[in-house]
Parts: structure tokens; C-alpha cells; sequence
């Protein structure tokens, strides 16, 4: 529908024509370096795999505890919820809704939107929402803390095990696997892949 | 260097949609594909920004000041700052992560605050540096941002798993919701910021 004749870096604003990418390439603004796009056009049901194995591991997740701390014979484990349902309970609950968003709530729904834009793609179900789908999905990417948390989890088991016995559960190594279908989907995600995508549905 | 002088969109009255990328003539004043409002440069980016890492600023002395985490051990009670926190964790001797808390939450928004500023300023005076370096500074203060959550994440966790009553239990502090506050503030002012603006004085002088 919109042939892109030219066009310009989010970066610097230089003009320039639509890049010819072959498949493994990467075409970078030849001014400052900032990556343009990576059309490889075969990575629809690709990033559609990563995106349901990394719900189902989110899914996951929520079913195990996180880590066990036991120390001399007092036990607690906690789960992805409990950390946030804690703080919420505690009078801290800006802080409980805004990590539960950081970790949990905004990957999800990221993926979600990912997942059912492709569907939509796929089956021509749904076109109107193809837009709005896409627009939300983007401003929402930049919030999403997945590895951070993960270095989170770390860095507390660190600072517990001079005092306590640690044990991580299923949930963390769950979680762990998500963390890199995430940034997997993150890698394959492409502006200018997902507009063509939609301007070819629309065709 | 010449390979550098050739037309920016804005220069062409094209804008780039900050949604779907597609360049259309800023007449249209809405995206022709996805509806977005077009503009040549962010709205009042420079202002925003400021506002915004200003806000950062104040905030981040609470941060600095109040308590991260109260912990309770067999009725004595102690306090920790962020600063606190790295102390004790370097004297138990797990230097390693003291080095990556230091860094997550201490470093990182310095960093931050300091870059951030220098892009606005540099844009009022400009010859500062490069803009292919300023950009390269931008790029690190948003690939960075994100990284200081560590501290909130920890404390959440450790808030949520040591609940043992009187004989051990940790709660989180007031210095907590302001530190969330400094890290979301400066991304949102990282990302209010306009990077193509570094770019607008070399391209009039280049048009010159």
C-alpha cells in the first residue's frame, strides 16, 4: 500500500534509499551507525515459536517457587507473585505494582500482542486491530526488565548464601529460559519487517 | 567529511513517524499508514528532557538519604542506604557483587545524569564534541538505564523471602519508591530526548 520510496534514520534524520538486505544482514545508517533494519524474510513462524515457548515458560513460571532460604531449620519460599502481593500488603504498593509490571505483567503482554499479531497476519483475522496492536507493542518493549530481574535473583542469592542455605526451584530455571526466548523475540523484532508485513496483508 | 553533508529529511520537510518509519511530508500533519501525529523533531524535546532529569535529580538525595531496606535481626533494627548497603556487602567479602550493586546503582545514574545534561547543553552551544560521538553517548545512557531496577529488584525479593517475625525480617524502605522514581524519570527523559537534534547544526553548516 505505501511503497517506501525513501527512507530516514531515527537517529540522525538522514535520508536515504530502502536498503537491499540479503538474509544474515543487517543494513546500518551510513552516517551514525544506528541499525536500520534486518529484513530477513523468512523469521515470521520463527519468531511466532520463540514468542508461544516464552509464554508457556512465563506460564511456568507462576506454577513453582522461585528459591527456598533456609536458615537453621526456618523455611520460606517464594513465587513470582508472592514477592509483589508482599510488598503490596506491606504499604508498598507503587513499588509492588511497578516491579510486578517490570518482570512479569509487561513481558507477558508484549509477547501476547507479538503472538496475536502474527496470527493475524497469518489468517487475515482481525486487520483493524493490526495497527494499534503494533503501536502498543512498541511503546511497551522499552519497560519490559526481564534480565535485569534475573540479575536481580542473582545478585540476592549472592548476598543470602553467607547466611543461609539457598536452593533455586523450577520457577527460576523457567524463568532463566524465558529470559532468553524473550530477548530471542527481542532480536527478531524489526519495525520495518513487522510495517511490510501488515502493507502486504493489506495488498 | 563530505560523505557526512548530505540532506536530512527535516531538511525536505519530510518527517520520519516515529511509530511505523515511514517518511511522509509533514503537511499531512497525521501518518498516512498508521495514524500517527507527524513531527520534524520530538515536540519540546529539549524542555521535556529537562524537566524530567531535573525532577531526577531531586528526587535521587532521598534516594540517596533514606533507608533502602530496614532489616530486623533479633529485635535490633538497622537501616540501609543504597551506599550502606555496598559497604557491608564489601566487608562480608562478596566484592563481586558489591562491585555490580555499586555500579547498577550508583554509577549508572551519575552516568546518566551527567550525559543527559551535557546532550542538552550541547545542543545551545554547540562544537562540544562530534555529534557521532554525542550520539554514541545517547546510546550508552539508554542501553544503561534499565540496569539500575537491580537494587528495587533485590530489595523485593529479599523483602518477600526473609519473613522469619522477630528473628530475622527485612522491609522495605521509604528511599525505595524514590530510587524507582529516579530510574524511571531519567528513562523517560532519555527517551523524550531527541537524537537527531545533535545532527541539525552540522547539517546547516553543511547546507552552507
Amino acid at each position: 500500500m505505501f511503497s517506501e520510496q525513501v527512507i530516514a534514520c531515527h537517529h540522525c534524520d538522514l535520508l536515504m534509499a530502502p536498503p537491499h538486505v540479503k538474509e544474515g544482514e543487517c543494513a546500518l545508517c551510513p552516517r551514525c551507525k544506528h541499525k536500520i533494519t534486518r529484513l530477513h524474510h523468512s523469521n515470521i513462524n520463527q519468531l511466532l515459536s520463540y514468542a508461544v515457548t516464552g509464554l508457556i515458560l512465563l506460564f511456568v513460571t507462576t506454577q513453582f517457587n522461585l528459591m527456598t532460604f533456609n536458615l537453621g531449620g526456618n523455611v520460606s519460599q517464594i513465587d513470582l507473585w508472592q514477592s509483589a502481593i508482599n510488598m503490596y500488603f506491606d504499604d508498598y504498593k507503587i513499588l509492588a505494582v511497578l516491579v510486578l509490571f517490570f518482570i512479569f505483567i509487561l513481558p507477558a503482554l508484549i509477547l501476547i500482542l507479538i503472538v496475536a499479531f502474527i496470527l493475524s497476519i497469518k489468517t487475515g483475522i482481525g486487520c483493524w486491530a493490526q495497527t494499534s496492536m503494533l503501536r502498543l507493542t512498541f511503546v511497551m518493549m522499552p519497560w519490559a526488565m526481564v534480565e535485569v530481574f534475573l540479575v536481580g535473583i542473582l545478585v540476592s542469592l549472592v548476598k543470602l548464601v553467607t547466611i543461609a542455605q539457598m536452593d533455586l526451584g523450577w520457577s527460576f530455571w523457567a524463568y532463566a529460559v524465558f529470559c532468553f526466548c524473550y530477548a530471542k523475540v527481542l532480536t527478531l523484532v524489526d519495525r520495518y519487517q513487522f510495517w511490510h508485513w501488515i502493507d502486504e496483508a493489506h495488498r | 567529511m563530505n560523505d557526512y553533508c548530505r540532506q536530512s529529511a527535516a531538511s525536505q520537510q519530510l518527517a520520519n513517524c516515529s511509530s511505523c518509519s515511514l517518511v511522509s511530508p509533514i503537511e499531512l500533519e497525521k501518518c498516512p499508514r498508521c495514524q500517527t501525529q507527524l513531527h520534524l523533531r520530538k515536540p519540546l524535546n529539549l524542555q521535556l528532557t529537562m524537566a524530567y532529569l531535573i525532577t531526577a535529580l531531586l528526587l535521587y538525595i532521598p534516594a540517596n538519604l533514606w533507608p533502602m531496606m530496614v532489616t530486623e535481626k533479633l529485635g535490633q533494627v538497622e537501616y540501609n542506604t543504597i551506599v550502606g548497603g555496598i559497604i557491608v556487602l564489601w566487608q562480608e567479602g562478596s566484592e563481586p557483587i558489591a562491585i555490580v550493586v555499586f555500579i547498577a546503582s550508583v554509577l549508572v545514574p551519575i552516568i546518566k545524569f551527567i550525559i543527559l545534561f551535557m546532550l542538552c547543553f550541547s545542543v545551545y552551544f554547540s562544537g562540544l564534541l562530534c555529534p557521532a560521538k554525542r550520539l554514541k553517548l545517547y546510546r550508552l545512557t539508554e542501553l544503561i538505564g534499565r540496569w539500575s531496577m537491580v537494587d528495587i529488584f533485590v530489595v523485593a525479593i529479599l523483602v518477600a523471602l526473609i519473613q522469619l517475625d522477630h528473628l530475622l525480617n527485612v522491609q522495605p524502605g521509604s528511599g525505595t519508591i524514590a530510587f524507582a522514581g529516579v530510574v524511571v524519570l531519567t528513562m523517560i527523559a532519555a527517551k523524550s530526548f531527541d537524537p537527531r537534534v545533535l545532527w541539525d547544526d552540522f547539517d546547516r553548516k553543511c547546507d552552507r
